[in-house]
Order: structure tokens, then sequence, then C-alpha cells
């Protein structure tokens, strides 16, 4: 039943993604063209250039020529359905072209290599932050609903309402200005110094430079977490029986830790997850701000730079990794949840 | 529902707020933000700056990046603030064709750091020949300026002390045997009229307190010449309540500007787009089988969208005004309180009184607005409330990359131009601290209302 489940819910999430890449293909696809129509034309300028001695004629001839076939060979002749349906289906296929002006650290123009290069830098920055930002914000959590009312949960509740509509990368802003410019005491930005030492002080040098930008994450983010976890946890403490395992004289520790948590586990994870996806794609501007090379900081680049194939490749790979974070989120919570009839209609 | 049940349970509802303290804070913070809404002219020091904030003309009397003026009662030096300078007298003298406006304005100066420029206007029609020259309390005169110049309609006459007389300033410091071995370069015209001379006077001048008179002289050779209004201006080495940025402009202003923008865009996409929601949960609720599957669907390929990425993508390409932006937000926030919402109407739906209207004949329309609708209301203003402070932040967010609407003043593009400008290198706190607090402000307003409301309407939140 779980397999069955699980088969339909990635059928479906591909599907998504295939209206999706559809969708922003039509939305880009003007751009896109006018971008490369621009690009074609430099190219033949430059091979123009290695030309010598021919007539003006010929030259006429030539540019035509090398248009044709590299209209032909980016589907430029062909009508507009099915140059988006072509975009549609080289983006699928992982085939997102050359970027217009950004390399890779190796020098190569492929927007997916230069991509590829910066995904495990974004996670690695969002992953650390959020596992630190989990484990105060339960342990918190906890603590909140263990005496709801008290002075521990209004205080702290009082926290999580303040920081609610508090921009990450303005705190970010802040925190650099004080502490790497005022008391200079971590780096202002970037994954390494220059240039980066070797060895084992190459990993602590990458761990220096992670700890101001986590150190904002966490500060930022705790608060809702704890925030959330205490009303699931509360809310579980008024079942029915929770009433009964206190009335049979079970340890509160043991009603708390045992009984709440295995109930109150499965939204407390998807909650989580759910975080970290957003974070993932959602902190652009904190990558920015922080000068981290991840792929928020690609898009903030391929921005300034207009670089329509990096960003439409970026956003492919963005809402391609939400959408596998999404399944892997139904599929976590139908297997840590018994009360879920998988594979049930809903 | 009728009007009078609506009010019975709203009035209940009001009571139960009443008891939330932290709500209560938040309306009255909304209250606040609401009179500076309403109070807006009267709140700023530079009228036009809402739609001159990208018109450099229009700042350029003030410092650049000062900090604000309150910052002296912490600092043991005091800086000069920027204020208008008052007229002691103003003669008119004919001689022949010839009129001679004489004006002297006074100077108070009492503190430790010059001024960083004084500035003299005049508007008119008139070709004057300007001699400005200053009397200092030490009694020493120095003739700042003389010159024909032009003023026309539309073309202030702006003469801006610290740039043109610093060749006046090192001529003074000559004729005192003060400048000896000095560049012209490294000087500053206004550190030079305010301090006591002495050889020390640029490495580490001492300020000259006392009164200062400046006079100023129009010369006017035409009879047609018209000279209407002169003003003198000190630009301090502090300036208004939040300092300014470093192209002039007032951080106060913009914030208090930024103020109803943000309002805007928080309630305008948190209201379009919780409506739709509701509406759309209710509807999927009520109509079931594979209307309910289908609408379903729909709602997770809206939900499957990573929201910023796009948006940004969006904006990059195709660089949106305010209202469109606001469009885009609408569009990927409505899916918000779709599953919450459908939830609730299915138990609704179940209720008896939905069965004995459609009993009696009532469209689907009716019973959908009028019965089940009314219900989720209170629902629908909590989550409303949440959801301002993420439009804002967006926006904010928008505007740092560079892509909000440039005919506005939001608190986002004040943070872009911060960032832009290397505020945070330079410790320009008071260019990035204000706009994030304002911010961070309007979003534990609606925090706090929008927590409190929750709080009363989820029965599982209730402390034990």
């Amino acid at each position: 039943m779980f397999w069955k489940y699980m088969l339909k819910r990635v059928f479906y999430g591909i599907f998504i993604y295939i209206i999706l890449i559809f969708v922003f293909s039509a939305l880009f696809n003007t751009v896109m063209e006018q971008t490369l129509r621009g690009q074609i034309d430099e190219e033949i300028r430059a091979e123009l250039m290695a030309l010598d001695n021919v007539g003006s004629q010929q030259i006429q001839n030539f540019i035509e020529m090398r248009r044709a076939e590299k209209f032909a060979l980016y589907k430029l002749d062909k009508p507009i359905f099915e140059r988006i349906v072509w975009r549609t289906w080289s983006t699928l296929t992982l085939n997102l072209g050359k970027s217009s002006s950004i390399r890779s650290a190796a020098g190569d123009r492929n927007v997916w290599a230069i991509v590829s290069e910066k995904i495990p830098r974004t996670l690695i920055l969002f992953s650390s932050a959020m596992l630190i930002d989990i484990i105060i914000g339960i342990w918190l959590g906890l603590k909140k609903a263990q005496k709801a009312g008290g002075v521990l949960d209004k205080s702290t509740s009082v926290g999580t309402m303040v920081v609610f509509g508090m921009p990450s990368w303005w705190l970010g802003m802040i925190l650099i200005m004080f502490f790497a410019y005022t008391i200079k005491v971590f780096p202002s930005g970037g994954l390494h110094a220059t240039p980066p030492p070797e060895g084992i002080a190459f990993f602590l040098d990458a761990l220096y430079h992670l700890a101001l930008p986590v150190m904002t994450l966490v500060v930022i983010g705790f608060w809702g977490r704890a925030f959330l976890t205490r009303n699931i946890v509360l809310g579980v403490l008024q079942d029915d029986y929770i009433m009964a395992a206190r009335a049979r004289g079970i340890p509160e520790r043991k009603v708390l830790y045992g009984h709440t948590m295995r109930t109150s586990a499965p939204p407390i994870v998807t909650m989580s997850l759910l975080a970290l996806l957003a974070s993932v794609s959602g902190n652009i501007v904190f990558e920015g701000i922080f000068n981290w090379p991840g792929m928020g900081n690609l898009f903030w680049f391929a921005l300034q730079q207009n670089d329509v194939p990096v960003l439409m490749g970026n956003l492919a790979i963005t809402t391609g990794l939400y959408i596998c974070g999404l399944i892997l989120l139904d599929l976590v919570y139908g297997l840590l949840d018994p009360r879920i009839k998988v594979g049930a209609k809903a | 529902m009728r009007i009078g049940e609506m009010k019975s349970s709203f009035d209940e509802f009001w009571g139960e707020f009443r008891k939330v303290k932290s709500g209560m804070i938040g309306l009255v913070f909304l209250g606040l933000f609401l009179m500076i809404l309403f109070f807006e002219p009267l709140l700023l020091p530079f009228e036009q700056a809402n739609s001159r904030w990208k018109d450099i003309t229009y700042w350029e009397d003030n410092p650049a990046s000062a900090a604000p003026q309150w910052t002296n009662f912490f600092s043991s030096k005091k800086s000069a603030v920027s204020m208008p300078l008052e007229v002691e007298k103003k003669e008119v003298k004919n001689a022949g064709t010839i009129r001679i406006i004489e004006e002297t304005f006074l100077y108070d100066y009492q503190y430790d750091a010059a001024p960083s420029d004084i500035i003299f206007r005049a508007s008119g029609q008139a070709n004057p020949t300007v001699i400005i020259s200053v009397e200092r309390p030490d009694g020493k005169k120095i003739d700042l300026l003389r010159k024909p110049l032009e003023v026309t309609q539309g073309k202030d006459l702006r003469i801006a002390i610290d740039k043109t007389s610093l060749n006046e300033a090192y001529n003074f410091l000559k004729s005192m045997d003060a400048a000896t071995g000095l560049s012209k370069q490294t000087l500053k015209t206004t550190d030079i009229l305010f301090s006591k001379v002495e050889d020390s006077i640029v490495f580490t001048p001492q300020a000259l307190k006392g009164e200062y008179k400046i006079m100023v002289s129009l010369i006017l050779q035409k009879e047609t010449d018209v000279i209407e209004s002169t003003e003198m201006k000190v630009a301090g080495r502090v300036h208004g309540i939040l300092g300014t940025d470093n192209s002039k402009r007032d951080i106060w202003s913009g914030v208090i500007a930024g103020v109803k923008w943000a309002m805007l865009i928080g309630l305008l996409t948190a209201l379009v787009s919780v409506s739709i929601g509701v509406i759309y949960g209710v509807i999927s609720a009520y109509v079931g089988g594979w209307k309910d599957s289908l609408m379903q669907r729909i709602f997770e390929i809206f939900i499957s969208v990573p929201m910023l990425p796009v948006l940004i993508v969006m904006s990059a390409v195709f660089k949106p005004n305010i209202w469109m932006i606001i469009l885009i937000m609408c569009v990927f926030y409505w899916v918000g309180p779709v599953k919450t919402v459908r939830s609730m109407g299915l138990q609704i739906k179940e209720e008896t009184y939905i069965e004995a209207s459609r009993a009696l004949g009532a469209s689907n329309t009716r019973i959908i607005f009028k019965h089940m609708v009314p219900l989720l209301i209170p629902y629908a203003f909590a989550s409303m409330a949440l959801n301002v402070p993420g439009a804002i932040v967006v926006e904010a967010t928008l505007s740092l990359l560079g892509l909000g609407d440039p005919n506005i003043v939001t608190w986002g593009q004040i943070l872009q131009d911060a960032h832009n400008g290397g505020a945070m290198l330079s410790g320009m706190w008071w260019w990035v601290v204000p706009p994030g607090m304002a911010i961070a402000f309007m979003g534990m307003t609606f925090a706090f209302v929008g927590f409190a409301m929750d709080k009363i309407l989820n029965p599982k939140l209730k402390t034990r």
C-alpha cells in the first residue's frame, strides 16, 4: 500500500514539475530569445573578424548563412509553441544551455556546471543553521508547553512576535556592521579567507566564515519554531489518552517525552523540513548580504548581470529541489504517522 | 447570519480580545501607524519627499552622510546641527539706477565641530553682483565672494560657501601667517571659518564659539531686476531626526513616507489573497467530488512553486510597478489559508442548518456566501493579520535587489541604497537601522494582533 502511495506521489510531483517548467518557459520565452538573438549576432561578428579578404556580397551571404544555421540550431525558425515545448524539454533533460556572462570556478559557461557548484554551499549554510535552530526550537517549545501560560512561555511568545516580521537579511546587515566592522571578530562575508589556507585550517576557516550567517539565521529562526512546537504539543496534551495516562499515575516526564512526543513528532518533523525547504529557496538576499557564494548569491549575481539562462536554470533547479522536498515530506509523514491511511483518499 | 447576530458575535469576540494584552498593544501600535499615515504632511520635514525622493537637487542643501542630531547628546564633541539662519536686518539702498540689497544673517555657533557647509539661496529674475563676507566673533572679517551671477525663473541662485570660497579662506589663513606649508586640497573652508586662528588650525582646529555675522549684498544694475526671496542655511555635521544618507536625503522623511506603502502592500496583498483563498477553500469543500479533487490539484501546483525565486525572476524580467508586484504576490499568497479553510468547510457543510437551507431550495452561491463564509470571517481576519508582515518583507526583499517600483519610497529601497552605499562598512547605522526597524515594528504590530486573534479562535491553544 505504501509503495503504491509513494509511486503515485512521485509521479504527481514529476507531473507538477513539468507543468511548472512549461509555464516558466512560456513566460521567459521572449526574453530568453532576445538574449539569444543578441548572442548569435555577436558570435557571427566574431566569426567575421576571423575572415579576411572577402567582398561585401560574400559577407552578407555569410552572415545570412550562419544566422540561418544558428537559428535552426536554437529552433528560432520554428513556430512559437514548438519553441516553448522545445525549451521545456531541454530544461527537463537538464540541458540548461550556456550562461551569457557568468562562469563557474573552472571557467565553464555551462549553466548546469555553474549551479551544481553552488548547491552544496547553500545546503551547508542552511542545513547547519536549521539543525541548531530545530534543536533549540523544539527544546524551548517543549519547555513552553510544559508550563503554558507561565513566565517563560509568555516572554518567549513575545519574542516570537517581535521577530515575526523581521527580515533575516536586515538582521544580517546589522550583525555584519557590528561584528565585522565595529568590533571586528567575524569576517564580513564570503566562504574563505583570501587566499584560502590549506589542510585542517581550511575547514576551520570555512567554519569561521560560516559562524556569523548561521548565528543570524538561528537568532531569527528558533522563536517561531518554538512557538509552533508549543502549540502542537499543547494540542496533543489536551487529548483524552494523555489525561488517561496521567490518571494512571504515569510520571509527567514520561507522559511528555513518551506519549506526547510520539504523537507530536510528525507535524514537528513536517514543519522543520518545510522550513528548511522554504529557506533554501527563499534566502536569496541573505546570501547576497553575506556574500556567501551559493544558489542565492548566484541569483543575485545573475540579476545584476542580466544573465537570463542562469536565472532560468537556477530557477528550474530550485523548483526541482523544492518539489523533491515536498514529495519527501509527504513520504516521511506517511511513514511516521500510522494514523494516515496511506493510499486511501484523504 | 443576520446583522444582529454578527454584532453580538463581534461583541463576544471583542470581549475576549480585550483580555489579551499583546493584542491590545498591537492595536495601539496599529493606531500609531494610522496616525503617522494621517498626519504624514505634518511629520515630513521635506514636504516633497514622496515625489522627489530620487531628485538629487531637492536634497542638495543637506549635509551628506550626517548622523542624527540627537547623537550630539551622547558625544563629548558637539557637532553643528543643520538649521536655517535668521535675518538680523535687511536694507535696500538706491544709488541712481543701481539698487543694493543688503542682508545680515546671524549664526550663533556653540559647537565643537564646524558645519559642513553654508548655503545661500535667492530666487527671482536678475543679474546681481553678489558679495558675501563673514564677521567672526574675534572681530576678523573674511570676504568670501564677489562675483556677478545670474538668477532666472526656474533656476535659483545657489551659493555653497564651502566649495566656492576655499580660495578666500586660504588667503585669509595666509594673511594670518597660519598657512605655512599647507596645500589647499587638504583644507575645508568651514573648518577655517569657525576655528581659532592658530598654527594648529588645520590638524587640530579649536572651535571659535560665538556670534557670526554673515553679510550678503546683492547689487542690481537694472530696473527690471527682481530678487524675490533669500535664505541662508547651515548644513550641519549632524542632521534631523534620523540623519542623512550619502546623497543628502533626509532618512526620517523616507521612513515616514514609507509607512503608507508598507501598509498598502501588506494590507492589500493580505486582503485580496486571503479572501480568494477562503472562498476557494469553501467552494472546494462544498462542491466535493471530482470538482474538489481538481481544485485541490490546482492548489497543489501553486504550493509547489518556490515563491521568492519565481517572484524575483519575474520582477527582473518584467520590471513591474508596485501594483503588479502586489498582484504577483497575491498569485502566490492565496494558497495560504486554503487547506485549513477546506477542512473547516467540510465540518460546517455537515451542519443541519446547511442541509435545511438546501432542502428549502437555497442556491449554492447563497449557501456558500450567506451561511459558510461568515463563519470563517474571524479566521480570515486572523490569517490576514499574520500575512501582512510577509508581504512587506517580500516587497522589501525585491527592493533590496533593486527590483522595486522606482517611483515610490519604500523601506526596502532605503535599505538597498544603504547596502549599495556601503553604509555597513562606514558604520552609518542610522541609514540601516531605522528602515529595518520600521519593517520589523510593523511586522510585530500585525503579529501581536494576529496571534491574539488566533489564540481566541483556536480552542486547542488555550492554556490549561
